[in-house]
């Protein structure tokens, strides 16, 4: 229970001290976000000053924690205060990680039954990543992965790209490519040839 | 046994056998928020239902009394006995109240039905019913409360430490959910707190306008502390006690489900409180279905986005099982 200006860049970022850069990340983007201009999750206690300083803390924070050699010395310097201080209770082992994946600290209830795409939406839902975060990532049109887990098919390009596309979305999902994409291809062929193309793809 | 996904999604039988030989009373769990229509009723009797087909004995009692329609959310029609009889004197024992339910192992305690001229139960009521709820038996007791931020409904969130608020994407939610919170945790330390000035300060800094400027539990902290540093200690030791859970209900984007970390770190960051963010339910047009159908989803369409979900937060109930401090009498 600690005023922010007393709190160190862990505890800023409230990632424990072995958090590896991944985390930094997720943490940092999270905290920022939490604290944006207009952010929901501060509505009606974190006055506009509050979050101006709070993203201040935080870039200083990230800053430090994800350059290696800045990240060393300020651990080394935290070190060095501790050693006169009393040692801080460990850790609380987190349930779930900002900005993670999940609030699912348990296995992946597998649901079973085919990849359909609620099923694809659910796993990407459930590791907190929109559309557009995977379409960096896989490099397909953001509409096109809302289509996979619409089912809209007709909306779709051919069947070979349709395919790629779950693959790549499954593999950033975390999930088995092969597996995701014989289960959802299954699906397609057994619906395309009753589906028409429900709207008209624009330019 | 038949394997249907919720029976299968849980450890039935044995561990739930197992669980029950370990702790001699009910796993109690208020269910708030502050604002109504965020979902509360549905979410406890999805939950209570999701857990009695996992093979747990569970009672989800109505302490909504303004709006008390868990009754339906179950499927019973007519509760007959209910809350009101309590309150009105006519019976001392909760146990005579409890009605059995379609949902096998699940028995609710209903609120009262078409009596519009019911009073509050008193703090005596409250206190008594609470301590006769945590001697049920039964495995998990789920207690679904009203809206707003008064005793009569905060009161309930202290029958477990480890109560449920649940939020749902929209300004109006949060901030009636921060103000419940802050509500439920100054009750709680009012209660907690030995010496008279440092009650009166926590009384004052109940009203959110308060001319000292004490606008979160941090800040109350501090004056706490000026005034006597035994007090402070035990504040904080009741601010550590003080653990509530996390649902975002109607979650429709990614966005949505990283609210509750986001609420987990604005309660860590000005409240001092560490809430836990117990999963979220997202927006799912076969749970309207199911609350007009008059039953819950995770019975009526268990593979239902929604009842997935709902089964997801059950069974980390489940695993989370009780709370130590769930002891302590209000």
């Amino acid at each position: 229970v600690k005023p922010l200006f007393e709190q160190d860049h862990y505890e800023v970022l409230e990632i424990p001290r072995d958090a590896g850069a991944d985390r930094v990340e997720r943490a940092y983007r999270l905290i920022l976000s939490t604290y944006g201009e207009d952010s929901l999750a501060g509505y009606s206690v974190v006055h506009a000053a509050d979050a101006a300083a709070i993203r201040e803390r935080v870039e200083t924070a990230y800053r430090v924690l994800s350059d290696d050699a800045a990240r060393r010395s300020y651990d080394a310097s935290l070190a060095d205060a501790r050693l006169a201080a009393a040692p801080s209770p460990p850790e609380e082992e987190e349930l779930a990680e900002p900005g993670a994946a999940a609030p699912e600290p348990f296995e992946d209830l597998d649901e079973g039954g085919d990849y359909d795409g609620a099923r694809l939406r659910r796993a990407r839902l459930r590791r907190g990543l929109d559309f557009e975060e995977i379409a960096r990532k896989t490099k397909v049109n953001p509409s096109y992965l809302g289509f996979i887990e619409e089912e809209r098919y007709a909306d779709l390009p051919p069947r070979v790209y349709v395919r790629g596309f779950v693959m790549a979305y499954a593999a950033c999902l975390g999930l088995d490519p092969l597996a995701v994409a014989a289960s959802y291809m299954r699906r397609y062929d057994a619906e395309r040839p009753r589906q028409r193309r429900r709207f008209s793809r624009g330019s | 046994v038949s394997a249907t996904l919720g029976q299968s999604a849980f450890p039935a039988g044995a561990p739930a056998e197992e669980a029950r030989a370990a702790r001699a009373r009910p796993v109690a769990i208020p269910v708030g928020g502050g604002k109504g229509g965020v979902g509360k009723t549905f979410l406890v009797a999805n939950l209570a239902t999701a857990l009695a087909r996992a093979g747990h004995r569970v009672v989800a009692a109505d302490a909504d009394l303004e709006g008390a329609n868990l009754h339906t959310c179950v499927g019973v029609v007519d509760p007959g006995p209910s809350l009101a009889d309590f309150v009105a004197g006519r019976t001392d024992d909760v146990r005579s109240l409890l009605v059995d339910t379609p949902i096998a192992n699940l028995r609710i305690l209903a609120a009262t039905h078409g009596n519009f001229g019911m009073a509050q139960p008193e703090q005596a009521d409250r206190v008594r019913l609470m301590r006769q709820l945590r001697e049920l038996d039964a495995d998990f007791v789920l207690v679904d409360l009203g809206a707003g931020t008064h005793p009569a409904v905060i009161d309930y969130f202290m029958i477990g430490e480890a109560g449920i608020v649940v939020i749902t994407p929209e300004p109006t939610s949060l901030e009636n959910a921060y103000a419940f919170l802050r509500a439920a945790f100054y009750r709680r330390l009012q209660l907690a707190m030995l010496s008279h000035r440092v009650r009166e300060v926590v009384a004052l800094a109940m009203d959110e306008r308060n001319e000292r400027g004490i606008r979160t539990p941090l800040d109350l902290l501090r004056e706490v502390r000026a005034i006597d540093p035994a007090e402070g200690a035990r504040f904080v030791e009741t601010m550590r006690a003080f653990r509530p859970r996390l649902v975002v209900n109607e979650a429709r984007t990614a966005e949505d489900v990283k609210l509750g970390f986001s609420v987990r770190s604005v309660c860590r960051k000005f409240f001092g409180i560490e809430a836990e963010y117990l999963g979220y339910v997202n927006h799912d047009e076969a749970a309207r279905r199911s609350v007009r159908n008059r039953r819950p989803v995770v019975e009526a369409e268990p593979r239902s986005d929604a009842a997935i979900y709902i089964q997801r937060v059950a069974r980390k109930l489940v695993e989370l099982g009780r709370p130590e401090a769930a002891e302590s009498e209000p």
